[in-house]
């Protein structure tokens, strides 16, 4: 009862501030978040439960950004399935490019991951520059019909969309986390021998953990598409494609609530420290490696015990007891 | 002789291992090793370190590929099969590190076994292992050598396995602990065949219809006379 009024609560206070954050904060800069926060759930999902980092996530951003793109700019006008489409588009190539790259080693993975980072950066902006318009881009905002309940095409709706995705997506990862599955992820990034001792096969474990962070990473991609009304291919560029990694690990690393917390970290330190410093990326990278060598538990890592201790006292006073009750 | 992929062998062997030879690379670790193992028998398998005992059971496991030699249950060819397979077999490996899931809980572990067989009747695991039950909400990390051992044979009982694969169950634990999984090992052998290896030879002649003596990658002797399954006799082949 308590764990589920725990569970809760979390979920109720993360998304009530972020709701709340909506009145605040300029809108753009909340939009930005939980966006941000879609796209980091899916390489959070990789590095904390499946040991994967990658740093190609840009790629699969870029596949949902441009399925919708197309969509929008060439066949249609309506953003839901805009959105789909883009959704789509991350299954498919999650799958295609899946079964290669999860027979590769974490640090083989996150280059090959680069790699098509690369590849689909040069693929929008050169070889496919006939429909991408290369640099140029595509703009469709215009093109982006009004739909009934929530407009999309209107930042304030919009906001209110991203807002339920983001909370469907995370409700999903926590479902993923407190399943059987989740623990199967874990089991693998602690020890794959271990669980095929068990008769589990490591691969497709490994394989659907890929295609469930990427293809929610496609959703993020299709969401900045609708709410943009611009893809470039500077969406997929290389230089990009450690944000996802960098925002999980400021966050913390296979928390459910590091990817909003550190999504809010960095967007709110890009813009603010943006405006006194030209070099803000600087300031980042002394920031990552200040929390690495605090004990790379991020923000949210950091925050959470102090946290449970002020809200949950009298609950950490009964597990204490009933550990030492045990222990005898 | 290349691996045996699909001969079938007619045989009331459980398990039976038939000119086996591994290697790391280069390195031969195992030459023509033979072994028959019967329905509900304990055979251990006894050497020095490095003779060979647990690359036997990683091969039988599907864990490393054989130069040589045919692997079978019953009719079936083992050789060629992934790990993961075998095991779904029935043919569990607990290996000998110890390592659990750190960071999951003895329930979390338990449910692992669980779900890979379908088989979520934790009673038996329990009515072994007694103390898992106390200890279902801790984390598997926290556990001492002999829990940690409990939660690993407890996890791979799940399932109804026809063939355990232990590997030097006792390595480091307390003799209190010992005497318990002698007591469990011999339990289980009424529903189980139970392959040991271990370098603890009164507890293994103490259980074991069986005992095969590994030196240096060769059977050396293969004692299956109750009369001869002393640790002392043991002792001469090692």
């Amino acid at each position: 009862m308590v764990k589920a009024f725990r569970w809760w609560w979390g979920i109720l206070l993360a998304f009530s501030l972020l709701a709340v954050a909506r009145v605040f904060l300029p809108l753009p800069f909340v939009n930005e978040v939980v966006i941000f926060s879609i796209y980091t759930m899916g390489c959070s999902f990789l590095l904390g439960r499946v040991g994967f980092i990658s740093f190609g996530q840009p790629a699969y951003l870029a596949v949902g950004a441009y399925a919708t793109a197309f969509y929008l700019f060439y066949f249609g006008t309506n953003p839901y399935i805009g959105i789909l489409l883009g959704v789509v588009a991350g299954l498919i190539v999650s799958f295609i490019v899946g079964p290669l790259f999860v027979r590769l080693r974490s640090d083989y993975f996150a280059l090959v991951n680069l790699a098509l980072a690369v590849i689909v950066f040069y693929l929008m902006q050169k070889v496919l520059a006939g429909i991408t318009h290369g640099d140029n881009g595509l703009w469709f905002l215009t093109n982006i019909a009004s739909t009934p309940l929530l407009d999309l095409g209107k930042p304030d709706h919009f906001f209110i969309f991203a807002w339920l995705v983001a909370l469907a997506v995370w409700a999903f990862y926590k479902y993923l986390d407190d399943s059987i599955y989740g623990a199967c992820c874990l089991a693998t990034k602690i020890n794959e021998d271990k669980l095929k001792f068990l008769g589990y096969n490591n691969y497709r474990i490994r394989l659907l953990a890929f295609v469930i962070a990427n293809t929610t990473t496609a959703l993020a991609g299709s969401m900045y598409a609708v709410y943009l009304g611009f893809v470039s291919p500077e969406i997929t560029s290389p230089a990009r494609a450690a944000d996802p990694v960098v925002v999980t690990i400021l966050g913390g690393v296979g928390t459910l609530y590091g990817p909003i917390v550190g999504a809010f970290a960095y967007t709110g330190m890009k813009d603010v420290v943006s405006k006194f410093i030209g070099n803000w990326e600087l300031i980042i990278g002394f920031l990552v490696v200040f929390i690495m060598l605090a004990g790379e538990k991020g923000i949210w890592g950091t925050l959470q015990p102090l946290l449970e201790k002020l809200f949950f006292r009298k609950k950490a006073a009964t597990v204490t007891a009933d550990s030492t009750e045990a222990r005898r | 002789m290349p691996p045996d992929s699909g001969a079938l062998v007619q045989s009331d062997d459980i398990l039976s291992v038939r000119g086996l030879n591994v290697a790391y690379g280069e390195a031969k670790v195992l030459f023509d090793v033979d072994m028959s193992v019967r329905p509900r028998q304990i055979v251990a398998c006894v050497g020095r370190n490095g003779a060979g005992k647990t690359t036997l059971l990683k091969s039988i496991a599907g864990f490393l590929k054989p130069l040589a030699g045919s692997i079978t249950t019953g009719h079936t060819s083992l050789i060629g099969r992934k790990s993961y397979d075998i095991a779904k077999m029935g043919i569990k490996y607990v290996p000998q590190d110890k390592k659990v899931f750190s960071d999951l809980t003895v329930r979390e572990n338990l449910e692992l076994g669980s779900y890979a067989t379908r088989d979520y009747n934790w009673d038996r695991v329990i009515v072994y292992f007694p103390k898992l039950k106390e200890l279902m909400d801790r984390k598997a990390g926290y556990l001492s050598g002999g829990e940690r051992q409990m939660l690993m044979i407890g996890r791979a009982l799940l399932g109804s396995p026809k063939v355990l694969l232990i590997d030097e169950p006792t390595e480091g634990l307390a003799p209190s602990i010992v005497t318990h999984l002698r007591n469990v090992f011999s339990e289980l052998s009424k529903n189980t065949t139970l392959v040991i290896v271990e370098q603890n030879l009164p507890l293994v002649c103490a259980i074991s219809s069986k005992v095969y003596a590994i030196k240096e990658g060769r059977i050396v002797a293969e004692l299956a006379d109750p009369e001869s399954i002393k640790a002392e006799i043991c002792e001469r082949y090692l």
